[in-house]
């Protein structure tokens, strides 16, 4: 009896091990950590290019309104501004100096990806932003089935998926939407607009 | 309510007359949709796949002897075989007249290629792998599927989905060239031939593979549609259809999958003499 009862419980805390990996991957978008921002090459803040000085997003990430990706800017981009402006404070500096060394030793900056979808989905960002900037189009709803104000801008687009990017130091994956299916849908249906399998999977 | 997507339910004809057996459309649809290399052992195993295959037949005894090629690719089937077995609705109709394969959805039971009369469905027995050199050869609008799924032609549907982002960023109507507006914007995904074509149909050097949309007047592919559905018409209501007239036929008609894929008939100048 005694063999039984400890192969018992062996089966027990392993289908018990197995529901809490598997509740902890289902609830917490993306699990195990991953969601956390990962460490960038250089610190830069959303805040004080955004909040403090209105710089709209697809000044940097140029590509938002044009393809596919938004696309990182390039070091190019960076100094159209930083070759003058040197950053408030010590830290600031050192941070800017690292930009410009790059420009300088004509090496690109590794940034590291912080919103990733899976291979076999297809987002298009251009798509979406000239359907929320549309003009023609009547009503709009925001993820989670609210009306959005009539014609959103580019930033105030980008902030429907993205979260309140502008007000954060530091970009989590976390920060606005899951980007998971269901969010996809939802607004999709909500918009109506169609919800075809092969319109994202690819 | 969902916006139906388009109007359109895409066809294609192939004209066995044209087809050379030139292989041009396997080799497309291989580098277009990342379709892993076939090698000798995997044909020897019977395991080597491809979206379309050209099959070759000898006709008459050496040396009396003809080559015929057809050109086997999925028939889109209305009435699909493939798709009811399905027990995780992984493959399925969309409304332009497309047998969808969702990869990431299959598990791999094999139940749709065994119900497949043409034998198009191709299970990917192995990680695909290609040499380092070919990597940067992939395509980026179609995944790489992963061992232990189903997979079979699309009609190149990434192709489609990237022509109407392109006439949709335009905001032109393709025939008349007027800028869209208004509601109709919203509605507004009309592709024609020529904005969106298969690999295959793409490559094919003589034109054997034609590909348009079915109620297109202007497109190649209606006329044969219209004389075929005709014929299924007649059979349906007893009626005889005289085969020394046409040449439109669709692969295992009596079947009744309805496929969206048209055959015609190879016109011989000069048959083989019967012994």
């Amino acid at each position: 009896m005694l063999p039984l009862m400890v192969a018992g419980g062996v089966v027990t805390v392993i289908m018990g091990f197995v529901l809490v990996v598997l509740l902890i991957s289902w609830f917490s978008n993306p699990p195990f950590g991953l969601g956390n921002a990962p460490p960038q090459p250089i610190a830069f803040p959303h805040t004080v290019h955004v909040a403090e000085n209105n710089i709209q997003c697809e000044f940097c990430h140029r590509n938002v309104t044009k393809g596919e990706a938004a696309t990182v800017p390039a070091v190019e981009t960076c100094l159209f501004c930083h070759k003058d402006i040197d950053g408030g404070n010590v830290t600031a500096q050192a941070e800017i100096e690292k930009v410009r060394t790059a420009f300088e030793t004509d090496t690109p900056i590794n940034w590291e990806r912080v919103h990733r979808l899976p291979d076999h989905v297809r987002f298009i960002h251009e798509a979406h932003i000239r359907y929320f900037t549309d003009d023609d189009i009547p009503i709009k709803y925001g993820i989670n089935g609210e009306v959005l104000a009539d014609t959103p801008d580019v930033a105030l687009t980008c902030t429907i998926c993205h979260g309140d990017v502008g007000n954060k130091t530091v970009v989590k994956p976390k920060t606005g939407q899951s980007l998971k299916m269901g969010t996809c849908l939802d607004c999709h249906k909500d918009n109506n607009v169609p919800t075809d399998c092969t319109v994202c999977h690819k | 309510m969902v916006t139906k997507r388009t109007e359109h339910k895409w066809g294609m004809v192939v004209d066995l007359d044209r087809c050379t057996g030139c292989q041009a459309c396997v080799v497309a649809c291989q580098a277009e949709n990342n379709i892993p290399i076939n090698t000798k052992d995997y044909f020897q195993q019977r395991r080597a796949y491809e979206w379309i295959r050209i099959e070759r037949y000898w006709e008459g005894e050496f040396p009396n002897v003809k080559a015929r090629f057809i050109p086997i690719l999925c028939q889109h089937c209305e009435n699909a075989p493939c798709e009811p077995v399905c027990p995780v609705f992984a493959t399925y109709h969309n409304d332009e007249g497309l047998n969808v394969q969702i990869y990431n959805r299959c598990i791999g039971t094999r139940y749709c290629s065994v119900n497949c009369p043409y034998s198009v469905r191709m299970f990917n027995y192995w990680q695909p792998n290609w040499p380092d050199r070919f990597r940067n050869q992939l395509n980026p609008d179609v995944t790489v599927r992963t061992r232990g799924i189903m997979e079979k032609c699309t009609f190149c549907v990434q192709r489609l989905r990237r022509g109407e982002v392109n006439v949709e960023r335009r905001g032109l109507e393709p025939l008349t060239g007027e800028r869209i507006t208004g509601e109709k914007k919203l509605n507004y995904r009309q592709m024609k031939e020529g904005n969106y074509l298969p690999a295959c149909v793409q490559s094919c050097p003589t034109n054997a593979l034609q590909f348009s949309d079915q109620h297109d007047e202007t497109g190649p592919v209606k006329e044969r549609f219209d004389e075929a559905n005709e014929q299924i018409e007649t059979r349906h209501h007893g009626g005889h259809v005289d085969e020394s007239h046409t040449r439109v036929y669709r692969l295992f008609e009596e079947v009744g999958t309805k496929p969206n894929v048209i055959y015609l008939k190879k016109v011989d100048s000069f048959p083989l003499e019967k012994a």
